[in-house]
């Protein structure tokens, strides 16, 4: 055997190991070992080509790309225009336009099922109220909450995938409101489910209504509309954990960038750093994206191919790419340490100011670098602040401050709103709340309209005892994790550290209906 | 700008349970009643520089500062034992702080746009009422905080006069009624209840009454005679006062006071069943 058929040999080797490990483990269901297995096959072809030095980036982790997978034959974040949808009919899928909210209700179930991701489910299931308030003619309350309710119940048990996202508002209206009851009544982790809010449109009483469902399920999260809207051509979805993206569109990639991993290796102080190995590890970043997006676009061919592109309910305009990062935290901090200084990042203004100008450093870069096939934000990526995935043990996810750390809510807010326009892909922070707050919901509103007036983006909060917990942007259920460490934590900081992990162990016993597969895609 | 000050014993920037909405919380120094089951015990008295909070810090924390009369604080080596507190004979505390009312408009500045209103409680806010007229009238004139709401929280044993100098500032008075018998009363507050009942009629009678709270204290207010004239009381009053149940709960009261007992889901039943009427909804809490 010559020496290049010993390695052909030891990869398939490795290969059929691979594959069998997911055959045999009984924490996966029959489909999630269909998309493991996907991975597999995906992962025999080889990266798009990048530098050497990307690739080791890549390999050691301090760029991420989220196990999109080595050969990228579909976008990664799809929002496809389902009102022009409705509207035209499809005909891939022999649909021809609804007539009637059971109809409407059909036919996106229907077409969901069609809609390529990451995970192999729709991130994107539209502004749904907008979309289903036509049909709802002479329709009881009563009707359409039958309706809607089997509507929410086909999502969850279909689509189990805690990254799939509904939006509602910013209008008042009957849709929205049932959902919101509904998602009371149920308690399901499927959809995920984000208000678009406006003060401007949407009245205090279906804010209460939605600061009510986060009591019991937490969530909607509620994004600043107006900011959102004015950072796209034309409507915008909320996806996944926290994406705002072009509808009709999407994103062909989300490339992250370790900021914790390039800090730990960079030498010299934290101006060195703005001013070399911060720009330089962005580019290879870009570097990436722009090399998967030519893969997807060029290679794959995958908008002469899908039906979604070919009958225009995407289309390659409306799409961009996302530059996102994690662990600002911890790079402030020691950039902060190294210069001799114990200031950190939520607590101490020297540390906020250092951390503005990383972001204004990175926005700059980004939105210095043209891409291909970037059209949907003038040939650039959109700036996202990544929310986190549960491998993420070192690094505090996006721009947030650490859980443990967080100041007071007034000094938490005034902390990250002053950045927040920087993020026309999405960025999040949590907040936790006493349940005393129960009694009095209108205090949330208070606070959220104090947040948006200060320039938050999106804000999401808990309760800090709910059944749902929020794991980095998705949510799982208290009871679902059977061995979740309780006692003695109040709940926020450790508690949260906690959650992530416990839930990674209780991956490894028992098979979930419902995951978060875009975390598990590369674990095989 | 005036140069009245006030002694306050602490700012809680968002409260959700003082009032409708985020608020903003100032609580003043001093009382004119002392409840068996105060849990601010220490916001009672006045600090009369004694000095034994002196003696007894553990850590020398406390000074006496005699020019200034004040007790000055380090707070760097202060470890919140709270010995000043428990050995305070007055019910007083080394933290409070004299404090103007440009001082508390600027703190109010801060939070402006995360809150509905503020709401002074304390002690007993109503006798710095001179203050709080000065502070009132700088909030609802103030451009950026005049949309904010003012909540009271008073133990109502104060004369109608003092009512009147705030009355027009105020959107909402907060009381307590503790018994309705005057020897219960006393028994629990150390002071008769005329000028309270009065406090609370009058407020009611401007609309200006907005809660009206009984603390049950088994052994002492919740013996059915007592709880069915406290209900008469309450049916006596507008509907849209809101009627609060508070269960008295043990933690952070006097020592001394320790022998007192908290109620039972029983006693909490059979107060509910006869203070509650279709027109007048009771919250328990």
């Amino acid at each position: 055997m010559t020496n290049i058929e010993r390695k052909e040999n030891q990869i398939m080797e490795e290969i059929k190991n691979r594959v069998r490990t997911i055959l045999t483990d009984g924490s996966l269901d029959y489909k999630q070992k269909k998309h493991h297995l996907a991975y597999i096959a995906e992962s025999t072809q080889s990266y798009p080509e990048v530098s050497a030095e990307a690739m080791t980036a890549l390999n050691e982790k301090v760029i991420c790309d989220l196990f999109e997978g080595s050969a990228p034959y579909r976008p990664r974040y799809i929002l496809p225009d389902y009102k022009l949808a409705l509207k035209k009919g499809v005909k891939y899928l022999e649909l021809d336009p609804p007539t009637d909210l059971d109809e409407a209700i059909n036919f996106l179930s229907i077409l969901y099922a069609h809609v390529p991701s990451i995970t192999g489910y729709s991130v994107y299931l539209g502004n749904i109220d907008q979309l289903l308030l036509p049909f709802t003619g002479d329709l009881s309350e009563e009707a359409i909450t039958k309706k809607l309710k089997l509507f929410w119940r086909y999502i969850d048990r279909t689509l189990p995938d805690a990254f799939v996202h509904a939006n509602i508002g910013p209008e008042d209206n009957v849709i929205a409101r049932t959902i919101l009851r509904i998602e009371r009544e149920l308690k399901q982790v499927v959809p995920n489910l984000t208000l678009k809010y406006d003060t401007d449109i949407t009245s205090d009483d279906l804010l209460i209504e939605a600061a009510q469902t986060v009591f019991e399920v937490a969530k909607p999260h509620i994004a600043n509309h107006k900011m959102t809207a004015a950072d796209f051509k034309s409507d915008y979805g909320v996806v996944s954990c926290y994406n705002s993206l072009p509808q009709g569109g999407g994103s062909h990639t989300l490339i992250r960038l370790n900021l914790k991993k390039i800090t730990d290796s960079h030498q010299g102080n934290a101006e060195a750093f703005i001013s070399e190995t911060l720009p330089k590890y962005c580019q290879i970043t870009l570097d990436i994206i722009e090399a998967r997006i030519k893969y997807l676009v060029e290679t794959v061919n995958y908008f002469q191919n899908d039906f979604l592109a070919q009958e225009g309910i995407i289309s390659l305009e409306n799409f961009s790419a996302m530059f996102g990062f994690y662990g600002l935290a911890e790079c402030v901090n020691q950039l902060m340490a190294s210069s001799g200084h114990n200031y950190c990042y939520g607590k101490h203004e020297e540390a906020n100011q250092l951390a503005h100008r990383i972001l204004e450093e990175m926005k700059k870069q980004v939105d210095s670098r043209p891409l291909p096939y970037c059209e949907a934000n003038n040939g650039k990526a959109f700036f996202h602040a990544q929310s986190g995935i549960d491998i993420d043990i070192e690094e505090t996810a996006g721009a947030r401050i650490p859980i443990g750390e967080e100041p007071d809510i007034y000094a938490h807010i005034n902390t990250v709103a002053p950045h927040h326009h920087l993020f026309n892909g999405g960025i999040s922070d949590i907040f936790h709340f006493d349940e005393t707050i129960k009694r009095n919901p209108s205090a949330i509103l208070d606070i959220i309209k104090g947040a948006f007036k200060k320039g938050m983006r999106m804000f999401t909060f808990n309760l800090s005892d709910s059944e749902f917990i929020r794991i980095t942007g998705y949510l799982v259920r208290r009871s679902d994790l059977k061995d979740f460490r309780e006692e003695g934590s109040r709940y926020g900081s450790a508690l949260f550290a906690a959650n992530s992990m416990d839930n990674a162990d209780v991956d490894k016993r028992i098979a979930k209906r419902i995951d978060s597969h875009e975390r598990t895609a590369g674990q095989y | 700008m005036s140069e009245l000050q006030a002694n306050i014993s602490g700012i809680i920037k968002s409260s959700v349970i003082d009032g409708p909405g985020n608020r903003m919380v100032i609580f003043f120094q001093a009382c004119n009643l002392n409840c068996l089951y105060c849990h601010n015990s220490h916001t009672i008295g006045l600090c009369n520089l004694c000095g034994l909070c002196v003696q007894n810090c553990p850590t020398q924390s406390l000074k006496i500062d005699a020019s200034n009369k004040q007790i000055i604080h380090n707070a760097s080596t202060c470890t919140h034992c709270d010995n000043c507190l428990k050995n305070c004979p007055e019910n007083s505390s080394p933290f409070y702080k004299k404090m103007t009312v440009e001082h508390l408009i600027s703190e109010i500045e801060e939070v402006k746009d995360f809150i509905s209103g503020i709401t002074v409680s304390g002690g007993e806010v109503m006798l710095q009422s001179e203050f709080l007229k000065q502070l009132f009238i700088s909030i609802k004139t103030h451009p950026e905080l005049n949309h904010l709401s003012i909540l009271v929280d008073s133990n109502g044993n104060i004369d109608e006069n003092r009512w009147n100098q705030v009355l027009d500032w105020v959107d909402g008075f907060m009381l307590d009624i503790k018994a309705y018998s005057s020897d219960v009363h006393k028994k629990i507050t150390g002071h008769t209840n005329e000028k309270i009942l009065n406090s609370i009629r009058y407020l009611d009678s401007k609309n200006k009454l907005s809660e009206l709270r009984l603390v049950l204290v088994p052994g002492y207010n919740n013996s059915k005679e007592e709880i069915e004239t406290i209900s008469g009381f309450m049916q006596s009053l507008s509907p849209e006062v809101r009627k609060v149940l508070i269960k008295l709960r043990k933690h952070g009261i006097r020592e001394k006071y320790h022998y007192l007992s908290e109620p039972t889901q029983l006693d909490i039943a059979q107060a509910v069943e006869i203070l509650e009427s279709d027109k007048h909804k009771l919250l328990v809490i």
